[in-house]
């Protein structure tokens, strides 16, 4: 362990990545044209401005993930610390499990994750 | 980690007193709701540089922890704030925080 | 730890996540209708209530993190005999709100935020406690959601809130970083006179100051006062603001006690211009509700007043005033609150002649303001009064002189509004109001709580031996 560990783990990521980078140069067969270059909307051609506006509905989604997501990083510090600690830190982690998901039960009642 | 404690306390602090004074001219002079976030996360970043910084040099895991409770923070405080402005952006079309005159002395 | 310790200590927290996770079934369950609602969760505020007053404890839990004592323990039944006050004055507007579970779900967190910060011994729990008690607030700032005026107030709110916070944690990453420690207890041991402990503790300072309106913080107050919903404003004026300054008290006297003779000049200064400023201010209003915003500007200068003497009644004479406060401006929201819900008036000039319509609400109104400007006979008299004395252990008589001047000025504008009650004609006076039962109930509780608290003293002599000595 220690700091070869993180070589090996830079060493690891360098490669998964230009490998497969690496390997979609070689066997997708390449072919060029106008439409390609032009922003991705599904293969249609795309029409009118990009700052449209949104459904309320994506914002609704990022906020809540924002704050899940975030909540989440106790998750961390409690997996470190999890072994040395025993049941307590198992029971604790179920309780503040529960509060999350007493919010994404109400998230849900109001429909915020209902897709449009 | 050695080279982070090879940097004296003092360029943390200097650094930090920086990004912070920054943050607060940003929330004093701008006057876009969404820029003024952007400095009030910028305040609450360098704070936790800050206590990073001080918890490495006393070797004390407190400060760390306490770190992460000020990002969970902050993304509810974000979060509270973004919805609040969807409500102003539906009511007045913008988020310059000079459109929001109605009360005044 | 041992398990039976964690309920006895935490009875008050643990009953106020028992209610919110119970709204939280019911708003998940199937809908009911509103009144039903409001009548089950003021009687679990009534029972939260009295559930408070049984066995207070006195100890600390995780590791000095939460600790608690009687004293500790009766500032919160206080909050929570306010919040039940609020909850019931605010019937008749709850009574068609569509978000009516979300609005105690948000309003009860923030009661719990304020409860973790008066029982911290951590900087850490501190900061999570204030934090808890401003977020939910500020969506609750914004409940009138059809009203511009009610997010923009939010607004005003949220960044002045987060601002004021970013302060606060430079301030407390600097003591950290000078003491190394985020417990009370060793922060006091380490504290010296050391230019950036003083400068990190002026920070500190400010972003308290901003959380209690002091004046050279407190543009946010008015606006947002004016425009959030009745109930709110009420609720970030009394309740809100008392219990940080609950903690304002207790951090000044024991965590920084090393650093009396500086921020006593901090105190002095800031006690002053928020006087001066409140009342100022106070005099030119006529929206009822920015009125009460700069008259509870300048009630908190004559707090901080009895805060800088630093003398053995100083946390005393501030409880005991808080609590008188939270009758009195209770008294004078109820009424704006009702009259506001049944007939969205909210200028001064509306109430002219307001005593030939409605005799029963200009009674309360006018005790609740003779009650704040600290006429005799009414509670509020006192409660300045023991602040003055408190004020005056540094026998610092400029100060004294200044606030009692100002307190006659007072007195002018608070009985310009009942002058306007009972003498001026108005052509088109608000109509006689049927208040609901629930509501007057709690006017009735208002009423009794100033004069009870006026005549008998057995109230301030047990606050009194409750409290440490400086």
């Amino acid at each position: 362990m220690g700091a070869s560990s993180l070589i090996v783990l830079a060493i690891a990521g360098i490669v998964f990545s230009a490998g497969g980078m690496m390997i979609a140069k070689i066997f997708v067969k390449g072919t060029k044209n106008p439409q390609k270059g032009q922003a991705y909307e599904s293969g249609i051609k795309s029409t009118g401005t990009t700052w449209s506006q949104f459904n309320v509905g994506y914002y609704l989604f990022a906020l809540v993930f924002l704050v899940f997501d975030v909540e989440l990083v106790f998750l961390y510090p409690w997996a470190v610390v999890v072994k040395s600690v025993g049941i307590t830190a198992l029971i604790e982690i179920i309780i503040f499990i529960f509060i999350l998901f007493m919010g994404f039960l109400y998230a849900h009642k109001k429909g915020a994750l209902k897709w449009i | 980690m050695e080279i982070i404690k090879g940097v004296p306390l003092t360029s943390y602090i200097l650094l930090c007193s920086m990004l912070f004074s920054i943050g607060v001219l940003g929330v004093l002079y701008r006057r876009n709701a969404l820029v003024i976030f952007m400095c009030i996360e910028l305040m609450l970043n360098s704070v936790n540089l800050l206590l990073v910084a001080f918890s490495r040099y006393y070797s004390d895991s407190n400060a760390q922890v306490f770190v992460f409770f000020i990002m969970a923070v902050a993304a509810a405080e974000v979060s509270v704030g973004l919805a609040i402005l969807m409500m102003i952006y539906r009511n007045t079309k913008t988020t310059d925080i000079d459109a929001l005159n109605k009360l005044k002395f | 730890m041992i398990l039976n310790d964690f309920f006895i200590f935490m009875k008050q927290e643990l009953m106020l996540l028992f209610i919110i996770f119970l709204l939280l079934l019911i708003k998940v369950g199937k809908d009911r209708s509103n009144e039903s609602l409001l009548y089950l969760i003021n009687l679990l505020l009534l029972i939260n209530v009295i559930a408070g007053f049984i066995l207070p404890g006195e100890g600390s839990l995780f590791s000095d993190m939460f600790r608690t004592n009687p004293l500790i323990a009766l500032e919160k039944n206080m909050l929570n005999i306010g919040t039940l006050i609020i909850s019931m004055q605010s019937y008749s507007w709850l009574k068609s709100h569509k978000h009516l579970l979300e609005f105690y779900i948000l309003m009860i967190s923030t009661l719990l935020g304020m409860f973790y910060m008066i029982s911290s011994g951590n900087l850490l729990m501190f900061y999570l406690g204030l934090e808890l008690s401003s977020i939910p607030l500020a969506a609750l700032v914004n409940f009138d959601l059809e009203k511009k005026a009610s997010s923009e107030a939010a607004m005003k709110f949220i960044l002045s809130s987060a601002f004021s916070s970013g302060l606060l944690l430079f301030g407390v990453s600097l003591i950290y970083g000078t003491t190394g420690s985020l417990a009370y207890a060793e922060i006091t041991s380490h504290l010296s006179t050391d230019p950036l402990q003083i400068f990190a503790f002026v920070l500190f300072l400010a972003g308290f100051a901003f959380k209690i309106s002091a004046v050279p913080f407190h543009f946010w107050t008015a606006d947002v006062y004016e425009g959030a919903p009745v109930a709110i404003t009420s609720y970030l004026s009394v309740i809100s603001k008392g219990a940080v300054l609950f903690v304002f008290v207790s951090v000044l006297y024991t965590v920084f006690k090393p650093l009396a003779d500086v921020w006593y000049g901090m105190l002095f200064v800031l006690s002053i211009s928020t006087i001066i400023i409140g009342n100022l201010f106070a005099i030119r209003q006529d929206n009822f509700k920015r009125f009460l915003a700069f008259s509870s500007i300048a009630q908190v200068g004559f707090i901080l007043v009895g805060i800088s003497g630093s003398s053995s009644m100083g946390t005393a004479a501030v409880i005991y005033f808080v609590l008188i406060y939270i009758f009195s401006n209770l008294g004078a929201f109820g009424v704006v609150s009702i009259v506001s819900s049944l007939t969205g008036k909210e200028r001064i000039s509306d109430y002219k002649s307001f005593y030939k319509t409605n005799p029963f609400l200009s009674w309360i109104l006018t005790i609740a303001l003779f009650s704040l400007a600290g006429v005799p006979p009414a509670a509020g008299f006192f409660g300045k009064f023991f602040l003055l004395i408190a004020g005056a252990e540094k026998g610092n008589y400029l100060l004294i002189s200044i606030a009692a001047l100002n307190m006659i000025v007072s007195f002018y504008y608070y009985l310009r509004i009942v002058k306007s009650v009972f003498m001026e004609p108005n052509e088109s006076p608000i109509e006689s109001l049927t208040i609901p039962l629930i509501s007057k109930v709690a006017l009735y509780i208002c009423l009794l709580g100033i004069v009870i608290l006026g005549l008998w003293s057995v109230v301030y002599d047990y606050i009194f031996t409750l409290s440490p000595i400086f």
